[in-house]
């Protein structure tokens, strides 16, 4: 059956018998279900949609999921961590997760079970804009459940957080909408692991919202390991706002998918904060990798560093779609952009554009973006000093995808990282 | 050990070599010097197996065996080592993986046993100690940021690791001061072997100073025209290639 394109969203919207919520999420809801009725679908014509097809993806239909899954078949990930968080179709699931003792204060599990606190009434939605585009418009329509972490002011939590969202078996696709609200408020300090897996799922649509409030003096680490199904869809919005020096380190690896989006919108409300925004994208046959961020310097002395990296083989596509809005009043910013590209075979193809946006005067901003082949000269070196074609090849590409996971502090995800690369390697 | 014969090699399409011989005894310090452009890198890469250099004549054997049917990973494996004039930089590629990998690959081509973790730690710190080189460069990628001298002392250091039974040092002396000279040249001397051969490929005498040859060739537009014992050296230094040039037109 061929869907026209307003059919595919009141298709999925009519489909569903929401549980009840409290009557500020339910008005939160109608709103963005007006806007989702109302907004286009995205085509070619728009620009942030140029290179992205999602043709096949409007022509799929989905199911949302309503009513909390029991998560059969799935086990509780293994993880190191006292603190596992499992979410299933973007529903918590407590008997796959643990939530060792939190310090004093500190809020970690289920957005569903917290949806009377004053502080999610005060954020949800604060950021994320459901007039957007028509998923975050989708996401904000169905919102039922996510994470909610809250650390309260002055938390240092050692041990990290892991997330890993899952999905259940289905006859019909599934729309999995995992809504997150992170708070890391005033000198706390904290780090993040979220993990996207396929659990029992292999064609689905991960739909996922996330809003971040990073406060004065916090330090957030955010690492984000997107492994979904290869016949899965992936669309990951992340808001963030940093107050005064505050400090974000995030990380996105993405691996599987067959189309995966992470979309990053990040601004300032002090100054001298700053924004490390990294990720690594891996893409081959029947996949595409699409990363857009806006960063928005809307403060004065602030820094950024945006570093993305990409690997493609096979008939790989990515896209990358970097810009960085520098306001009159943000002098002092200093915001580097830079998106390299190793392209492994001819037919792997990518677009990067960079977009530098400068209004003020006494700033520090660069962006560049490379894209090429395997260096003869340092394939050749490596195989003087008796290392074999094939290893030297892989060695050279762990190495540029080193530089971006070099820089997550964890070294189990590390370690998972290169060993998941050299998976895909041994494979080429 | 090492037996060139009339080789002739173009590269894109234009000949550089022109019917080069050259015949190096184990343990034997050669000292291959030669104005710009007369095919002194090119003898080098042929000898490492690199692309793009096609040899239309004449045949390389070492140990006997037909060397240009080798991949370079079999050279180093049948103990030839190339020190490159500009030692490539790899970007993220740990200089100690890059080592551990790069011996034990020469070790398993050899058929010997790799080396674990243990006993190469303690290998590579001795090796590094041998050639001055900061251990701290060992945790960096290979080569990117180092000092031409940290460079070249780092190739030393693989050389050092390796053991190759043919060394070839492509031009070691360009970019060095004189005290990174001297430090290349003791790591290259502490080398020096009965068993060890060593091609020196170089411009100037300057590095001569250093690490004495037995054996000095004059190679000029793609042909070896005089060798010599290292007095030739000083003979160059005193009255320039010129002289040779000149001679060997009469």
């Amino acid at each position: 059956m061929k869907h026209s394109a307003s059919n595919w969203i009141t298709d999925i919207l009519q489909q569903q018998d929401l549980p009840p919520v409290s009557d500020w999420l339910s008005e939160l809801r109608r709103k963005a279900r007006d806007q989702a009725n109302q907004l286009p679908l995205p085509r070619r014509k728009q620009e942030a949609w140029r290179y992205s097809r999602v043709d096949a993806l409007l022509k799929q239909s989905f199911t949302p999921v309503v009513q909390p899954p029991n998560g059969s078949g799935l086990e509780m990930p293994q993880s190191l961590s006292p603190h596992v968080l499992v979410f299933v179709d973007g529903w918590f699931n407590p008997a796959l997760s643990r939530i060792s003792d939190l310090p004093q204060g500190m809020v970690l599990g289920s957005l569903r079970e917290h949806l009377d606190d004053a502080s999610v009434k005060a954020h949800l939605g604060s950021l994320a804009n459901s007039g957007e585009n028509l998923f975050s418009a989708l996401n904000s329509a169905l919102i039922n459940d996510g994470l909610l972490l809250k650390t309260g002011t002055g938390t240092e939590v050692e041990s990290p957080i892991e997330v890993f969202y899952l999905n259940s078996q289905a006859e019909q696709p599934l729309l999995s909408q995992p809504r997150n609200l992170i708070l890391v408020e005033e000198n706390s300090k904290l780090t993040l692991v979220e993990h996207f897996l396929p659990g029992m799922g292999n064609a689905y649509f991960h739909n996922s919202s996330t809003e971040i409030h990073v406060g004065e003096k916090a330090r957030f680490s955010h690492y984000r390991i997107q492994d979904e199904a290869t016949d899965a869809w992936h669309l990951s919005n992340i808001h963030l706002v940093q107050a005064a020096s505050s400090h974000y380190h995030g990380i996105t690896l993405s691996f599987g998918g067959k189309w995966a989006r992470t979309e990053y919108k990040t601004r300032f409300a002090g100054e001298q904060a700053v924004c490390d925004l990294r990720g690594l994208y891996l893409v081959g046959d029947q996949q595409l990798s699409d990363f857009h961020l806006d960063i928005h310097h809307d403060q004065p002395a602030c820094h950024s560093r945006e570093q993305f990296k990409g690997l493609l083989h096979g008939k790989g596509r990515a896209v990358f779609d970097g810009r960085i809005l520098v306001e009159r009043i943000a002098q002092l910013t200093d915001a580097q952009l830079t998106n390299d590209n190793l392209m492994l075979t001819r037919d792997a193809e990518v677009d990067t554009k960079p977009q530098l946006e400068i209004y003020a005067d006494d700033v520090k901003c660069s962006h560049g973006t490379t894209v090429g082949q395997l260096d003869p000269q340092q394939l050749f070196y490596l195989r003087t000093r008796g290392i074999e074609e094939q290893q030297a090849i892989h060695m050279l590409c762990a190495g540029f995808a080193g530089e971006i996971i070099e820089h997550m502090h964890l070294p189990h995800l590390r370690e998972q990282a290169g060993e998941r690369l050299r998976r895909t390697l041994d494979r080429l | 050990m090492l037996s060139i014969n009339n080789l002739h090699v173009e590269v894109e399409g234009k000949e550089i070599l022109k019917g080069l011989n050259l015949e190096v005894g184990t343990g034997e310090v050669h000292a291959i010097m030669g104005p710009n452009g007369s095919g002194k890198s090119t003898l080098s890469y042929v000898l490492a197996g690199r692309d793009g250099y096609e040899v239309t004549q004449g045949e390389i054997l070492f140990d006997g065996k037909n060397l240009l049917e080798m991949e370079p990973e079999e050279r180093a494996w049948a103990g030839i080592f190339l020190a490159l004039q500009y030692p490539v930089e790899l970007p993220g590629v740990n200089n100690m993986n890059f080592l551990r990998e790069s011996l034990n690959a020469v070790r398993k081509g050899r058929g010997e046993q790799e080396l674990d973790a243990v006993a190469f730690m303690k290998l590579v710190r001795e090796k590094a100690a041998s050639v001055k080189l900061d251990e701290k460069l060992l945790k960096r990628s290979v080569n990117a940021g180092f000092s031409g001298g940290e460079k070249k002392r780092n190739e030393i250091l693989q050389m050092a690791m390796l053991e190759p039974r043919l060394a070839i040092l492509d031009e070691t002396d360009s970019g060095l001061d004189i005290d990174a000279l001297r430090i290349v040249a003791e790591g290259v001397n502490l080398l020096r072997s009965a068993e060890r051969s060593i091609i020196m490929i170089t411009h100037y005498q300057r590095l001569l100073d250093y690490i004495e040859p037995d054996f000095v060739h004059v190679l000029a537009d793609g042909r070896i025209i005089r060798s010599g014992g290292k007095e030739l050296a000083l003979e160059l230094e005193d009255k320039g290639y010129a002289w040779v040039l000149e001679e060997n037109a009469a």
